[in-house]
């Protein structure tokens, strides 16, 4: 092998470059120098609409209505301030803040600049009739997203905004540009790839007195695409409007499958309005913090519905059996320390402590346990880390365990711990939709689902994709004898949720109070229904709100209204 | 064999210098006071590269041999890293964030894949006429299947001009280690039937830039529009250039990519045909040269191991300067001690010094 043979096949490809060189400099060279002086090349952005957002049955939340635009050239303007002064004349609107944003985007100058967005109409006929004053602005009619229902499902949409330097820098290799609008939270963020339009665009080159010459390119834009919710608006409606007046989250989901029903947190925010920049900044700072999804992001003890976990854990580990009883004299101490309970029991199966939700049978059927076998369980059903639900900022919460303690704090966990643990207060942190995946195991015959919000992309149906259903191997006699409990916390008048009974239809749940530090305690309800043949699992949680009647109330109102429209 | 070392370092410098200054014009004038102006930073890549250049120069490129598995295990993890990030969230990402910098290593992934396949074809070495052995299974699909790994990770990151570099490099390396010139053919065959399904791997965007290629109207603003900026720029600079510091293509920022991948752009248009032309000699003996010492070299793992330096050299430099140009698509690439980008730059002149420990040892 010579040399020569290879070097000659590199100064071929030299030479190549050269003669292109050549061809575009010496030979074309002067009309590239006058298109580059004169700066000829425009380009007018068509923008396509962002993808809609339906619910299951195909019923529009989230929609797309055009708006118009006032944009500049500024390789067309000679004198910036002039031009601005004059325009914010006929605007009627002040030249500073034109100049403000006319200087915020004025970084290439052969894209156009966004002066106005949503131009009113009468003002946009205006500025078309003088349009031979202004040579140097086009008015585009720009599709822009429409919240039929207002606040509806406003965690689980989330809101659109202008990308952020973070995102650019992540997203840019998959064509996301610096003026690109992106989802902020919900489905809008973490469908952003699917709903996003794909921009089109004309690349125009025009003469020095600013006509047009011809069109270099054209380039069509395209829709983003549709996203398909599992939720059903009309549940999701009635949920909303019964937890208008608490602070607090509502999960339903369709316990077999995972599909969320409805997904409602309280307060909420205006995915409309939080376009304007100082109601996001109210938003954030808000005390009651409206743009946190309480549903899977807000960390609350669970309080008394853990001790269904407990009481199949002790069931599986042969710790009690049906037959089991504990006696409840209202008190209990444990190392040096009093443990009541709410009322004297007396002698307590775990039918009827289910039923009477009595801490003082939990608290010793959790000392049989141990720490150790509480934890196993409590993260066996799903508490304590992520259930993966497809919406953005899920928090995992906590299970304690006493080694953890040791290792992390250097503090000795005490028999006392066990005790509080066994009845779900404590470090214990849940999330609502955690506790209902959680009671969807004893609806569903023992599988832990994995909750998922998207049924299908423009379309085409993911849910097989989406269902990730894992058996948890619980012998189906200890599930019968919690659900026979769980019915009787209903439907028995000593129950704790009897409140709750709606005479044709049978109701399993548990109630909960977490204990809050110096504060009213937060109120739970976690059950399903139709016990026969469950088509739902429902979570409440409403902070601060006393006991646990509230949550059956607000239960009682969603199940209610549900009936009365007939979608049970 | 004669020290060609001076020769081929000076050039290197004095195209660094080339591409400070350009990156220097391209950024002005300066807008962002808060950071480092990007010409200083790669003023420090530059040096960073220097001392990697020092250090392998110091050393004994046969050695790479003995550590190639380590090269490329370590490679294919980072590769890997990058792919898991990648998927945390949707992002696309082609760098790891190593202390304070941001690493590429498909950058590497060029280097390693030189040195795994210079080590699996130093077996069938001319000496015991080992070539005879290679078949098409022994000289084409297992040297493809040492590098596949890494082309199918760098594609998903997505970047697809490095990708494809990967697989010049295998191409020059298979071709120089003597595979019979057939066995080469049938494999291009095989690939263009398959293309179709190879089609399916690409992500929307490098399907698109590849159709723009073919008809550059169809995406005016993406990848059509920075084409055509691109040829205004360079047209643009005529015979003499607009001189330093005067392209406005560049600095009026018409250009997407003033400094990195199409940095040749900014240059021509500011230095001309003129100095455009003088850049190209620069780099044409830069290959030259270093094409002298792989085959001046008599030690089979160190010839093959320049050689691949040199192809993916010139290979990297055409296809950069051919897409700046109009004449090829725009795939991403960056022009070798030249455009802005410290992992680039670093492995460039790492690689550079592995070519000088070749020759230092005449």
């Amino acid at each position: 092998m010579s040399i020569r043979k290879f070097s000659s096949v590199i100064g071929l490809g030299f030479l190549l470059i050269s003669l292109r060189l050549y061809q575009l400099q010496i030979i074309q060279g002067n009309k590239f120098y006058q298109l580059s002086k004169a700066n000829s090349i425009r380009i007018i952005a068509l923008k396509g609409a962002r993808g809609k957002i339906l619910d299951r049955k195909g019923e529009v939340i989230v929609d797309n209505q055009f708006s118009y635009e006032l944009m500049a050239y500024p390789q067309a303007i000679e004198n910036v301030d002039d031009f601005l002064k004059k325009l914010a004349s006929v605007l009627g609107i002040s030249f500073s803040s034109l100049k403000k944003t006319y200087q915020a985007q004025a970084i290439q100058s052969s894209l156009p600049i966004t002066l106005v967005k949503d131009l009113d109409k009468e003002k946009a006929i205006i500025l078309e009739e003088l349009k031979s004053e202004f040579p140097q602005i086009v008015i585009q009619s720009v599709p822009k997203r429409f919240y039929p229902y207002g606040r509806l499902a406003s965690h689980i949409i989330g809101y659109i905004g202008l990308i952020d330097r973070w995102r650019l820098d992540k997203w840019k290799d998959y064509g996301y540009s610096i003026q690109d609008t992106v989802g902020y939270g919900g489905i809008e963020e973490r469908y952003d790839y699917y709903l996003k339009p794909d921009n089109g665009g004309i690349q125009l080159e025009i003469d020095s007195y600013g006509r047009l010459r011809r069109i270099l390119g054209f380039k069509k834009p395209i829709n983003g695409k549709d996203i398909t919710l599992t939720i059903d608006l009309r549940v999701q409606k009635i949920v909303e409007e019964v937890l208008k007046d608490y602070s607090g989250a509502v999960v339903i989901i369709q316990p077999h499958t995972g599909e969320i029903i409805a997904l409602a947190s309280s307060p909420n925010f205006s995915p409309f309005e939080i376009s304007n920049p100082s109601v996001l900044k109210d938003l954030l700072s808000d005390p009651t913090s409206p743009l946190v999804n309480r549903a899977i992001s807000g960390l609350y003890s669970p309080g008394s519905v853990f001790k269904v976990v407990v009481a199949d854990s002790a069931l599986e580990n042969k710790r009690i059996d049906e037959k089991t009883t504990f006696f409840c004299d209202g008190s209990l101490k444990i190392g040096n320390r009093q443990f009541g309970c709410w009322e004297k029991h007396g002698n307590q199966n775990l039918f009827w402590a289910i039923v009477h939700s009595c801490d003082i049978f939990f608290y010793k059927v959790g000392l049989s346990l141990g720490a150790d076998k509480i934890n196993e369980y409590a993260l066996k059903f799903g508490l304590g880390k992520l259930t993966h639900i497809d919406l953005p900022e899920e928090k995992a919460g906590f299970v304690p365990h006493p080694l953890l303690r040791k290792l992390e704090k250097r503090q000795a966990w005490f028999d006392g711990d066990t005790a509080n643990f066994a009845i779900g207060q404590g470090e214990l942190l849940t999330t609502p939709l955690q506790i209902v995946r959680m009671i969807s195991v004893f609806a569903n015959g023992g599988k832990l689902v994995r909750p998922y919000i998207v049924k299908a992309i423009a379309g085409k149906d993911i849910s097989l994709k989406q269902r990730k259903i894992l058996s948890l191997g619980i012998p189906e006699k200890f599930l019968k004898i919690i659900n026979r409990a769980m019915e009787a916390v209903v439907k028995d008048p000593e129950g704790t949720a009897h409140l709750l009974y709606i005479p044709d239809l049978s109701i399993a749940g548990k109630t909960g109070t977490a204990q809050v530090s110096k504060k009213q305690p937060h109120a739970w309800f976690a059950g399903f229904f139709p016990v026969e043949n469950p088509s739902y699992s429902i979570c409440v949680i409403l902070e601060h709100a006393g006991s646990s009647t509230n949550a059956c109330l607000v239960t009682k109102k969603i199940i209610e209204r549900m009936k009365e429209e007939g979608i049970l | 064999m004669k020290n060609y070392n001076p020769i081929i370092f000076s050039l290197t410098l004095f195209i660094s210098f080339l591409g400070v200054i350009t990156i220097y014009s391209t950024r002005y004038p300066s807008t962002s006071i808060n950071e480092i102006p990007l010409y200083l930073r790669q003023i420090i890549w530059i040096i960073l590269g220097l001392v990697f250049l020092l250090f392998i120069y110091r050393w004994n490129a046969v050695r790479l041999w003995d550590i190639a598995y380590i090269i490329y295990v370590v490679t294919l993890v980072l590769l890997i890293l990058v792919d898991i990030l990648g998927h945390i969230r949707l992002g696309a990402q082609r760098w790891l964030k190593i202390l304070w910098f941001n690493f590429q290593p498909s950058e590497l992934a060029k280097l390693a894949s030189i040195i795994i396949l210079s080590r699996y074809f130093s077996h069938y070495s001319l000496r015991f006429s080992g070539r005879s052995k290679l078949n098409f299974k022994r000289g084409i699909i297992i040297p493809f299947l040492w590098v596949a790994p890494m082309i199918f990770l760098i594609l998903q990151q997505p970047d697809l001009g490095t990708a494809l570099m990967i697989f010049f490099i295998y191409l020059s390396i298979v071709y120089f280690a003597g595979v019979k010139r057939k066995y080469i053919v049938i494999l291009l065959i095989i690939l263009v039937f398959l293309s179709p399904l190879l089609w399916h791997f690409l992500k929307d965007y490098q399907k698109e830039r590849l159709l723009v290629f073919l008809n550059p109207d169809k995406d005016p603003l993406g990848a059509g529009y920075t084409v055509t900026q691109s040829k205004i720029a360079i047209g643009s600079g005529r015979f003499l250039g607009k001189g330093w510091l005067s392209g406005t293509q560049g600095q009026l920022r018409f250009l997407p990519e003033a400094h990195t991948d199409f940095i040749f752009s900014s240059f021509s248009e500011e230095w001309g045909f003129l100095g455009s032309l003088l850049l190209l000699i620069l780099y044409y003996l830069l290959i030259f040269y270093s094409l002298k010492i792989a085959l001046a070299t008599n030690e089979y793992f160190e010839r093959l191991l320049a050689w691949g330096i040199v192809s993916m050299f010139f290979i990297q430099i055409f296809i950069n300067l051919s897409m700046t140009l109009g004449m090829a698509p725009v795939v991403g690439l960056p022009l070798i001690f030249f455009s802005y980008g410290g992992s680039s730059i670093v492995v460039s002149f790492l690689s550079l010094g592995i070519l000088m420990n070749i020759n230092k040892k005449r």
